[in-house]
């Protein structure tokens, strides 16, 4: 009977995993670049450095990774406040996020528009957006327009526990049912909508109710597992590409920082964050699974962290070399063109 | 004589998973979920049972239940026993379940009540001991609990708990499998699948090119899940004294395939290569060096080949309370009758 085993395993390839090795490493790469990008903000902003505010998506880089890697640039996305880890996993340059955070005219939107204003529509990134639940929308707008177009490109609207309350939120998912439009609702459950509780502020708190009462199937995945984001994800968004219409993403997930940089964060319990840093933490728990099953080694991911590290040096020195905008760029890139 | 206490396990986290995408399972909402839990508590209120424990939760199931047993208590209309909350946190998955269960089998409830898919039943079960547990079918795949009004449930819960029906009657014994992984143990409660995906991910199987190999407690043909591949090749009942063990083998190479309903919307053909009897308390090797383990449908350990594996299957391993049983045996002993003059007058109708 060994030899059943054998047929089974002769269908596809040898990895244990649904991604080949280079695919995994991807995946490694960009989890680490967010995760290594956040944490340098985290200390250049409290040196005072940076202009602005800044949300820091540390601890969540599974469930951006997962979803984004089963998107090309024709796919839409629309981000929120907390939208670095979105950016990056959807391809934007981190010396253009940094120069834009940094406020400097090598910023992704020439600096003038900061943490909660990168965009770069060459790869799909409609925006970050200091409005909650603005994304919803226009996620949809995209969604109707890759239909219309018909060239099977999706929109993903990113939206947090707290702004899936926004009634924008809400019609969108309305909208999208009604026009069974290509898009995939992702709700980041972090549990707190800044200092509030899940607990205390969304009633019934399932979001896959919520999505059900539009007509739309909602899942719910565990937002540090990698593997379950991405399982579910490619589900979803195949079958959006396919015409079956959309669906919402409940990612649980958890943030390693505050809600924004200086958050004392009294509002979390003692001991909470170092429990999740030590103990769930989304790329040391994928790094222990592809290095265990014998497919990346810890000598390879090392390499990428080394990497990763050289790359985001290379961001911030660049980004603090660069020029202000100039007092006449205030009037420039106010209107587009057509 | 004290009221026994029943405990009840609904967990919200349920039913949410990713079958609702590629199988079109159904998610039942919040409010329908408590208002199953309001009908047995209902129904074990008709019995005479007093007092209630049930797990917490933080997705509305509690607000809503307490508001109807606030209106119902103003009314003064009795209908439902006293409900106590379990003093525990909250994490939002299966490890409440879990948590619920022990402190239910720690404060020695008469038995607990499970809302819930074959995912759920299996946690509760794997920490409740000897208490004895009653399904309502509400999650995503139900090859374990039957589908039943919740209502009749309640009521065949109480007749047992309080008594009203003997536990020679009331209680049945079921089988187990048992899967040691480098001497640490799961259960489950149906079926063991070991699949070739190395991942958790989603938890769901469903591709078939990965299944490796399925052992089963029972498998009826009428069955959803990977039990009713069993079901559909060598039923074995619910009370039959073996499992089944099943090797699976590509469709195309397969000496036969059948359509097997594997998740709720989702037919698809999968190939035998070998059907065996599994004999109680002999320890098999599965074949499937590495992959993955899924207890009931659903992904949960990860293994490969330094790893031991060890499958047994168990007799008597837990008890479950027969409720068709228990409302026959009330319906033929007047445990419902109203009051004393009705007995006499059903039996005579009986006896006429």
């Amino acid at each position: 009977m060994s030899a059943t085993a054998t047929a089974v395993s002769a269908q596809g390839s040898d990895s244990p995993f649904p991604l080949e090795k280079d695919d995994l490493l991807s995946a490694y790469r960009t989890m680490k670049t967010i995760r290594e990008f956040e944490d340098r903000l985290h200390v250049d902003f409290a040196r005072g450095d940076i202009p602005g505010f800044v949300h820091l998506y540390a601890g969540e880089e599974a469930a951006a990774t997962g979803i984004m890697m089963h998107l090309t640039d024709e796919d839409r996305i629309a981000s929120t406040h907390r939208g670095h880890g979105h950016c990056i996993a959807k391809g934007v340059s981190v010396h253009e996020m940094m120069g834009e955070i940094y406020g400097k005219v090598s910023g992704a939107c020439r600096g003038k528009g900061g943490s909660m204003h990168i965009a770069d529509l060459s790869k799909g990134m409609m925006g970050a957006n200091g409005i909650l639940g603005a994304g919803a929308p226009l996620a949809c707008g995209a969604a109707l327009a890759a239909k219309k177009l018909g060239h099977k490109g999706v929109g993903i609207s990113f939206v947090g526990d707290g702004a899936s309350n926004q009634g924008m939120f809400l019609e969108s998912l309305n909208l999208a049912g009604v026009w069974e439009l290509p898009v995939i609702f992702v709700v980041e459950n972090n549990g707190y909508a800044e200092s509030t509780s899940v607990d205390w502020a969304v009633a019934s708190d399932s979001y896959v109710d919520r999505a059900n009462g539009f007509g739309l199937p909602g899942v719910t995945v565990d937002g540090t597992d990698f593997f379950a984001v991405h399982e579910a994800a490619g589900e979803m968004i195949r079958r959006a590409r396919d015409g079956g219409g959309p669906s919402l993403l409940e990612c649980k997930m958890i943030r390693f920082h505050g809600h924004f940089e200086g958050d004392a964060q009294t509002y979390r319990a003692e001991g909470e964050v170092e429990d999740i840093r030590n103990n769930r933490d989304c790329i040391k728990m994928f790094a222990d699974r592809v290095s265990e099953a014998g497919v990346i080694s810890r000598v390879e991911t090392d390499a990428v962290d080394a990497e990763v590290a050289t790359l985001i040096d290379s961001a911030v020195e660049q980004a603090k070399a660069a020029p202000l905008p100039d007092t006449a760029d205030l009037l420039t890139d106010v209107y587009v063109k057509y | 004589m004290s009221s026994p206490v029943v405990g009840i396990v609904a967990n919200p986290i349920s039913a949410r998973d990713i079958r609702r995408v590629i199988s079109y399972a159904g998610g039942l909402q919040i409010t329908d979920r408590a208002n199953m839990v309001l009908r047995i508590l209902a129904g074990m209120a008709a019995t005479g049972i007093k007092k209630t424990v049930i797990m917490p939760e933080n997705a509305g199931l509690r607000g809503h239940l307490m508001r109807a047993l606030t209106r119902s208590k103003n009314a003064g209309d009795g209908h439902f026993p006293e409900i106590r909350t379990l003093d525990m946190p909250v994490t939002g998955d299966a490890t409440d379940t879990a948590r619920a269960a022990r402190i239910m089998r720690e404060m020695e409830v008469a038995a607990i009540v499970v809302l819930g898919g074959d995912g759920t039943h299996r946690v509760v079960v794997a920490n409740c001991g000897d208490i004895p547990i009653a399904g309502v079918s509400s999650g995503t795949n139900n090859a374990f609990p039957e589908s039943r009004e919740p209502t009749v449930t309640g009521l065949g819960v109480g007749l047992a708990v309080t008594g009203q029906v003997p536990p020679g009657i009331a209680f049945t014994a079921n089988k187990r499998l048992d899967v040691m992984v480098n001497g640490s143990l799961e259960i489950a409660l149906i079926d063991v699948a070991f699949v070739r995906e190395r991942f958790v991910g989603s938890r769901a199987i469903w591709k078939t090119e990965c299944f490796h190999e399925l052992f089963v407690t029972f498998g009826s043909p009428g069955g959803i899940g990977m039990s009713s591949i069993a079901g559909l090749v060598a039923p074995v009942s619910r009370s039959d004294r073996f499992g089944r063990r099943i090797v699976f083998e590509s469709p195309e190479t397969a000496s036969f395939a059948v359509r097997a309903s594997i998740a709720p919307g989702l037919i698809a053909p999968v190939g035998i290569a070998d059907v065996q009897t599994l004999q109680f308390d002999q320890p098999i090797t599965p074949e499937t060096r590495a992959g993955s383990i899924a207890f009931d449908g659903e992904r949960e350990v990860t293994f490969g080949k330094a790893d031991e594996v060890l499958v047994t299957l168990r007799d008597g391993a837990f008890r479950t309370i027969d409720i068709e049983a228990c409302m026959a045996h009330a319906a033929d002993k007047g445990c419902l009758v109203e009051q004393a003059e009705h007995q006499t007058k059903l039996k005579q109708v009986k006896g006429g």
